[in-house]
């Protein structure tokens, strides 16, 4: 039983992976149309992962509703949202726009989804400004270094930043926008570089650990 | 077969978009806008219906993606032509709803390796050329295409930084002497790139913003119906009786949350 529920699924991951990644170096006609095929099994099975998610999800507030958990109300609402978007899509055949005019599904996404994404993620500007007083507090060089380049960004893409500017530092020659984007181009360049090339050699080691089964958590308890 | 017809054109006939709804969207929209916003103040019952609401809408539209962007015609479409080929990935792809079942649950392994293997093998080749190779040649760049002594600066000056910062995340010696110096000077250069990109996601986030104040302002107008307007006052009068009733109940004093 061991070989059916740790081996193999091991050795899928091991081959696949090795096939992936040779493929990649070794350029011809079955390389690529091997990546191609198991571009489009994972566009497949991504998609059912995705319906794993939405089960989990259904399931939660469904034993929330059930077990009339405090405010199992709300969870009624998930569902609504959800057949809100799906039912327009089916009739329109998951088209937003046909010629010129909208859909029902074209509605839905522009008065209900685009509304609550957009506003959603402006909230977060508010949180973002009081994280950055707390963050800001300048108690060391570097925390000044932080405050500063953030400051410069921020203001310098404002007209009032570039007010500013222009009537304290305009002698310099240079306007707020040229600093700007000598700071993104040249030092954060630098920064950014390191933590890329950090990331980069992560990733790689994660994905051999993966590879050659030395790491295994994602596949659960025996 | 024919009276199934007629009832879906007729179902699909509510569902044609006609000025009326647009003029209803503004409603909706400016709605679900202010009852988010309405969290700025505190937390209440309008901005959980929409919250769990955008849970909902944000599930429904990655779900129709799907269907009409994987399921229909990678799945569907080629079983209805004969290509069984396609039930590998579907099969691999059901095992992972066993997940469910913690006695068949181990089957969901096959999904989830065959995932894994090939994110893995995709990575690897990705990294190296776009994470790895292409920094280290863009620090190198500079020096040979130089057209000035300025170019030059900005070269060296990036070069120099992105070592420093190098240093700053070896930890294969002990950061002590020379070592210790570069560290610190790398700890300036992320510093940089840490406030530049946190003042990029500030204006990103401000952007948003007064995307969704346009629309308020759009929605405020005559042809909308002061939706704006109306929406807004009807929940500024409900947080006042909110408070109203509340001060009575609690003699005054908001219950501790």
């Amino acid at each position: 039983m061991i070989l059916i529920k740790k081996h193999i699924p091991l050795f899928i991951c091991f081959l696949v992976g090795v096939l992936t990644l040779g493929s990649y170096y070794v350029p011809n006609v079955h390389s690529e149309n091997y990546l191609e095929l198991m571009n489009k099994w994972e566009n497949i099975v991504a998609g059912f992962a995705f319906l794993l998610g939405l089960m989990s999800l259904f399931t939660s507030h469904f034993h929330k509703i059930s077990r009339k958990a405090p405010g199992w109300g709300y969870s009624l609402f998930v569902y609504v949202g959800f057949l809100l978007v799906v039912v327009p899509a089916v009739v329109s055949g998951g088209k937003p726009m046909i010629g010129p005019d909208m859909t029902s599904l074209g509605w839905i996404y522009r008065f209900v989804f685009t509304s609550l994404s957009g506003t959603m993620f402006a909230v977060l500007a508010f949180y973002i400004v009081s994280t950055a007083y707390r963050a800001f507090r300048i108690k060391s060089p570097q925390a000044f270094v932080l405050f500063a380049a953030a400051f410069i960004v921020i203001l310098g893409r404002v007209p009032l930043g570039q007010m500013m500017w222009d009537g304290l530092l305009s002698w310099t020659g240079y306007q707020v926008t040229d600093v700007i984007e000598w700071l993104m181009s040249v030092p954060v360049v630098a920064g950014r570089r390191g933590i890329m090339i950090g990331i980069a050699i992560g990733g790689i080691v994660t994905a051999l650990k993966i590879i050659f089964g030395i790491e295994r958590q994602y596949m659960g308890k025996d | 077969m024919e009276f199934l017809a007629n009832l879906w054109n007729s179902f699909a006939g509510l569902f044609t978009v006609t000025p009326g709804w647009m003029t209803f969207g503004g409603w909706v929209a400016a709605g679900l806008t202010i009852c988010l916003f309405s969290f700025l103040y505190k937390d209440n019952p309008f901005f959980k219906v929409a919250e769990h609401l955008y849970l909902g809408v944000g599930m429904g539209w990655l779900f129709q993606v799907y269907l009409f962007q994987t399921w229909k015609p990678k799945v569907y479409a080629p079983l209805m032509e004969g290509q069984f080929s396609v039930l590998i990935p579907t099969l691999l792809g059901l095992s992972l709803v066993t997940q469910f079942f913690p006695r068949i649950s181990w089957i969901s392994r096959y999904g989830f390796t065959f995932i894994m293997g090939y994110g893995s093998g995709l990575v690897i080749p990705m990294e190296i050329s776009t994470n790895f190779l292409r920094q280290i040649g863009g620090s190198i760049s500079p020096f040979i295409g130089a057209t000035g002594p300025w170019d030059l600066f900005n070269g060296a000056l990036v070069a120099f930084g992105f070592i420093c910062v190098l240093f700053y995340f070896f930890f294969s010696v002990e950061h002590k002497g020379a070592v210790k110096k570069a560290s610190n000077i790398g700890i300036y250069f992320l510093m940089l790139y840490f406030g530049a990109a946190f003042g990029n996601t500030v204006m990103g986030r401000f952007s948003l913003l007064y995307g969704r104040f346009d629309d308020l302002y759009k929605y405020s107008d005559a042809s909308y119906f002061y939706a704006t307007h109306v929406v807004l006052g009807l929940l500024v009068a409900y947080f006042v009786l909110d408070k109203l009733v509340l001060s009575k109940k609690n003699g005054g004093q908001e219950p501790a949350h």
